[in-house]
């Protein structure tokens, strides 16, 4: 998902003086499926992804630039299918069975204009896959004031996503043709409070509709495997405050956010991620960083259920869980100048786990489908 | 067979007043500390890099990707963008 970030720090814009392009190969492996949550002996193997990310901007004349994303990615591994009791009643897991093989296309293009006290940006993309076209849009714009220590900001947004699910005759209870839209609305406060420290807060609203089932999930429904059924509309929205603080003595910066977000499908979550960017030499620089995330279950999930439910509506997707998840990642960049070229390389880690046991609330039945991960990434810029 | 649950501290309406609350308490303290003003010759520091709220655009797009497909929040970093099959 590209994102048309919020405002920089404020007095900090301006348009970019040099052409410079990005290159990032990421590679993401999600941990096999512990035995002892499985419903079978199949293909217990998750996910993995390899992806590569491409960056490029340009100045266009003295108060404008433009950039281009382009995200190419390719995926294969199962997938969790629909969860059932083993003789104990616990929740065990059925897993697609066979490795789904797919790639993605993104790609963003984005326009900034500046104005004396303020910066207006345009965006426009699209994201191919076998099974889902999205184009996506966004007009956003942020203003300078009070000395240019408090910088008001704010957005729109609009996505609109076709699915068309492969395998619809051998399993019939998949759709053959959905669509589904979102429309998104920020506003943000940034506020200079030192000259060594900054905060911001936003509030983003988001409206989904259409078809917001997992078309390839079941769930168990007295007894018989039925299709993932969500409703057609979701309202979400999240308050999002950052802060950013520079210790001149030790030469670093610490980076705070959190986050809370809730739906009106009754899921609140909580996210708090701390990183500390260390000078360490004139050319390297150490980021270790903590991530903590906990969400409630929606309205209408369950990793199995007993009777039928008078709106409907069922899922035992992992995603829509109760769980907590906790990771930590160190990143290593460096930066040389050769052939009149700026160069910077980025060495990046992380590990991603997650629980029931880690959650804020706590959990009677974990979802076995929960998801772990490793994240090794590697990225190369060039400014020209 | 039971639909087990998280045993919810607030519920998501009472959560949703303190939040509010709190917004407003945070935008009032915004607004009396924007008197203090720190002068341009003072912004070496906040122009650094590592001040910056995304010091890594290509880092935040990975990340908000690998998180919006795995987890069930919005971001909240922006207007966001394509949608994908993976959520």
């Amino acid at each position: 998902m590209a994102v048309l970030a919020l405002p920089g720090i404020a007095g900090a814009d301006s348009p970019i003086t040099q052409i410079s392009a990005d290159y990032n190969f990421s590679w993401y492996q999600e941990d096999k499926l512990d035995s002892s949550k499985a419903a079978d002996s199949g293909n217990r193997d998750r996910f993995k992804v390899q992806m590569h990310q491409f960056h490029a901007e340009a100045p266009v004349f003295d108060r404008a630039d433009v950039g281009i994303d382009v995200i190419y990615e390719t995926m294969s591994g199962a997938t969790p299918w629909y969860v059932v009791p083993d003789a104990d009643g616990d929740p065990i897991q059925v897993m697609t069975g066979a490795t789904v093989e797919d790639s993605r296309t993104d790609v963003l293009a984005t326009g900034r204009l500046y104005f004396d006290d303020a910066r207006a940006s345009l965006s426009g993309g699209g994201s191919f896959e076998k099974d889902t076209l999205s184009v996506n849009g966004g007009l956003s714009s942020e203003h300078h004031f009070n000395d240019n220590n408090t910088t008001l900001g704010g957005g729109v947004g609009f996505a609109y996503d076709r699915i068309e699910p492969v395998d619809t005759d051998r399993f019939p209870l998949r759709p053959k043709d959905e669509n589904r839209s979102a429309t998104t609305a920020f506003l943000s406060l940034e506020q200079v409070l030192t000259a060594t420290s900054v905060i911001q807060s936003s509030l983003t609203y988001r409206h989904n509709r259409g078809f917001l089932s997992d078309p390839y999930k079941r769930v168990l429904v007295a007894g018989d495997p039925i299709a993932d059924s969500r409703p057609d509309s979701r309202n979400q929205g999240a308050w999002l405050t950052r802060y950013r603080h520079h210790f001149k003595a030790l030469g670093g910066s610490l980076h705070a956010d959190y986050r809370f977000f809730l739906d009106d499908w009754e899921m609140t979550s909580h996210t708090l991620e701390l990183a500390w960017y260390q000078d360490v030499w004139r050319t390297l620089q150490l980021v270790p960083s903590f991530r903590y995330y906990s969400q409630s279950q929606a309205e209408f999930y369950g990793p199995f259920f007993a009777n039928m439910r008078s709106d409907g509506h069922y899922s035992s997707d992992y995603r829509l869980a109760p769980y907590g998840a906790m990771s930590a990642g160190l990143k290593a960049t460096g930066e040389f100048d050769l052939w009149s070229l700026h160069f910077r390389t980025v060495l990046a880690y992380e590990r991603y786990i997650s629980g029931g046991d880690y959650a804020l609330g706590k959990v009677d039945l974990e979802n076995p489908g929960l998801v772990s991960y490793h994240l090794i990434s590697l990225g190369l810029t060039i400014r020209f | 067979m039971t639909t087990p649950v998280t045993t919810p501290v607030t519920t998501p309406k009472t959560t949703a007043v303190r939040i509010a609350a709190t917004l407003v308490a945070l935008i009032t303290l915004l607004a009396s500390v924007g008197c203090a003003s720190v002068k341009p010759w003072e912004r070496g520091y906040l122009g650094r890099t590592d001040m910056a709220w995304n010091p890594d655009p290509l880092e935040t797009t990975r990340k908000e990707h690998v998180q919006f497909s795995k987890e069930a929040s919005l971001g909240g970093g922006g207007i966001g963008g394509g949608g994908c099959g993976c959520n």
